[in-house]
């Protein structure tokens, strides 16, 4: 029994981090109907921004302040290339076919993913401790301060991003300019505003895991954004694209499906059975668990 | 216009013909390594210490007259790129190939050298690449074999440790490490209490961690890279698992010691002496080079291995006062004198063996500096 709340514990942590990056890809699909290929190298760029963050602007000093500073300027520094990644890679093709924007979307995966390599280089980078390494026996269940961490925190963040589209006028704007931009434009609402808003919570959000998976596991290479980008990626789709509370429960229900896989089959087959979930939810129901069957514009 | 043109064309005939020219009368050394990648420091440190050999002979009037000249190939550590860039040496015309780093890449490419008569040598340590017959084939590093039998009397004799759990992921290298620890181990009378397998670069290995506390080893022998090495041994102690943990030769990097952060601390390492214990003039006068020419030391001691590797080749040549690569060969796989190298004395078997090992295991300190724990 032990094992498996410990294997629950290890899900609920990657998951959470998994939920954090679907949520870009989610909000920028409900809105745009496009997929953000290039949303896992803003993960991946995140956590180098903050490692350069550490040690250049904060002198590396290890302390409360100097985590959550280092969390708050990696999201603003990462919401500026959101909002430039829009404007250059996708307002230009807002009006051509799907299709261009998702090459689009790809060259722009790449650009990030390269310029990453030019400017820290190829070789594994290394984040320092910043989490003091402490850890609570609960009966045979082994859970770190980090592990918390992650998962209280990302929980808040998601729980503020619901209440947000839910509950305020600019939430609703979001919410109208998803379900129909032209007429959310005939009502008033500037829609390009709300398109930059959305690159602006999706890059944080995603500057955030970025930063969990820094500071979780340490390594970080420049190629790394594309395994977690494809995770999230496939989070999005199982909770539902285009949906809120659905990436979140995607997130969730994939790192946890992930750790059980690895734990109780092999750790080899975690990606093949991921991918054969992916199919599975395709096939059965193609518009994820939470996603509202909507009727297509003709 | 046309006198432009043709010019041009004048100009960049007489290019290709000094080239050619210039080409004609090097030594062409191939580096195939992981320069980019999960194992970029290491690809870099053999890169380095190749372009450093190189320079010192070059200025001392290169090998019999020639310069060398020195051909980099990225493999990223993968055996995709890895077979790439054995095409591509060869077709540059390299005449001999230092690397790679990894046993994969090495393995994937050893045809290829072989079919062109390039000599390899490499640090790779699977046994399998020594076993194809290829006579192209150098390893300038031991066996795993070897290291499998230090590694199994350290902890069934030594330690005396009652449950071994061994972890290893898919290389080459990592597999024929593990099974071959398990093999000695039960042959000196030990208990295997569970052999899993990790993904390399996956991250998250608290899953396979779980299952292994559940049981209930008294230690974790790691036979893969360093890379997921620091990160297992940090998920090791977050999950609160009491084991000790013994990394095998390829965890021997500082990247292990800061990925692992305050948890390396008391995990152990069996390898060859690292660079700073190498009690040989050769490797001060290297190290001291090194040092001043990149400003740091070598990222491990496979950088030295590797600068072996080539120190012997270009010594055959020397000694056989020839460029063919077979005579070459022939004479390194049957010296009756050890050459004095880096890393210690150089001689090959028949099968391009290194001969004579000796490995050590090093307790890592909360400074993160090794302390030798037991010798052979």
């Amino acid at each position: 029994m032990d094992i498996f709340l410990q294997q629950l514990a290890n899900g609920l942590t990657i998951g959470s981090m998994f939920a954090l990056v679907a949520l870009g890809y989610t909000m920028v699909y409900g809105v745009m109907k496009l997929i953000n290929f290039a949303h896992g190298d803003m993960v991946a760029a995140s956590a180098f921004v903050g490692l350069t963050i550490y040690t250049q602007v904060l002198g590396q000093a290890t302390s409360l302040i100097a985590v959550i500073a280092i969390f708050l300027l990696s999201a603003m520094v990462m919401a500026c290339v959101g909002i430039l990644l829009e404007r250059l890679a996708y307002r230009p093709l807002r009006e051509a076919p799907r299709l261009s924007a998702v090459v689009s979307a790809l060259g722009a995966s790449l650009v990030i993913q390269n310029g990453i390599m030019l400017i820290w280089g190829p070789q594994m980078r290394i984040f320092p401790e910043l989490v003091p390494q402490v850890y609570w026996d609960l009966g045979g269940v082994v859970i770190s301060l980090i592990q918390v961490l992650i998962l209280v925190f990302s929980l808040v963040l998601m729980i503020a991003l619901y209440l947000f589209v839910e509950k305020t006028r600019m939430g609703a704007a979001i919410r109208a300019s998803a379900i129909d931009q032209d007429a959310a434009r005939l009502m008033g609402i500037n829609v390009n505003s709300v398109i930059a808003l959305i690159f602006i919570i999706g890059s944080s959000l995603g500057a955030v895991g970025g930063l969990f998976i820094g500071l979780y596991y340490r390594g970080i290479t420049f190629n790394m954004g594309w395994q977690y980008g494809l995770y999230a990626f496939i989070a999005a789709i199982l909770g539902g694209i285009g949906n809120i509370p659905g990436a979140m429960l995607g997130g969730m229900l994939l790192g946890l499906f992930q750790a059980f896989i690895a734990g109780y089959i092999s750790s080899t087959w975690a990606d093949a059975f991921t991918f054969i979930l992916l199919i599975l939810i395709l096939i059965v129901r193609p518009t994820g668990l939470l996603g509202e069957r909507v009727a297509e514009k003709v | 216009m046309k006198r432009t043109f043709r010019n041009i064309l004048l100009t960049l005939s007489a290019i290709t013909l000094m080239a050619g020219l210039s080409w004609a009368d090097t030594l062409k050394v191939g580096v195939q390594a992981p320069i980019t990648g999960s194992y970029a420091n290491e690809g870099q440190g053999i890169e380095d210490s190749v372009r450093l050999l190189a320079a010192q002979i070059n200025a001392s009037g290169g090998v019999m007259g020639k310069q060398i000249e020195v051909i980099p190939c990225d493999d990223q550590g993968t055996a995709m790129a890895a077979a790439i860039c054995a095409k591509d040496l060869v077709n540059k015309g390299v005449a001999m190939v230092i690397g790679s780093y990894t046993s994969t890449c090495a393995e994937a490419a050893q045809k290829t050298y072989f079919n062109a008569g390039v000599l390899q040598t490499s640090d790779g340590t699977a046994d399998s690449l020594t076993e194809h017959g290829y006579w192209t084939f150098l390893r300038n590093s031991f066996p795993n074999s070897a290291e499998a039998v230090f590694a199994a009397n350290y902890m069934v004799n030594v330690k005396a440790y009652k449950n071994i759990a061994v972890v290893s992921d898919f290389s080459s290298y990592a597999t024929g490490l593990a099974d071959a620890v398990i093999a000695e181990v039960k042959k000196a009378g030990g208990n295997v209490v569970t052999y899993a397998k990790i993904k390399a670069d996956s991250q998250n290995f608290t899953p396979v961690l779980t299952n292994i506390k559940s049981k209930k080893p008294d230690v974790i022998f790691y036979a893969g890279y360093y890379t997921d090495g620091g990160q297992l041994r940090a998920q090791q102690v977050a999950l609160g698992i009491k084991a000790d943990f013994i990394g095998g030769d390829a965890n021997d990097n500082p990247d292990f010691m800061k990925l692992a952060g305050s948890a390396a601390t008391g995990a152990f390492i069996i390898n060859v002496p690292s660079p700073e214990l190498l009690p040989y003039d050769v490797a001060k006068d290297f190290l001291k080079n090194y040092q001043a020419t990149y400003g740091k030391l070598p990222p491990s001691i496979w950088t030295l291995m590797n600068a072996d590797g080539m120190r012997a080749i270009i010594y055959g040549m020397e000694q056989t006062k020839s460029f063919d690569n077979k005579k070459v060969a022939d004479f390194l796989m049957s010296m009756d004198k050890p050459l004095p190298g880096i890393t210690g004395p150089l001689q090959f078997a028949k099968d391009g063996n290194r001969i004579g090992s000796s490995y050590m295991t090093f307790e890592i300190q909360a400074d993160n500096s090794y302390k030798v724990v037991h010798a052979q």
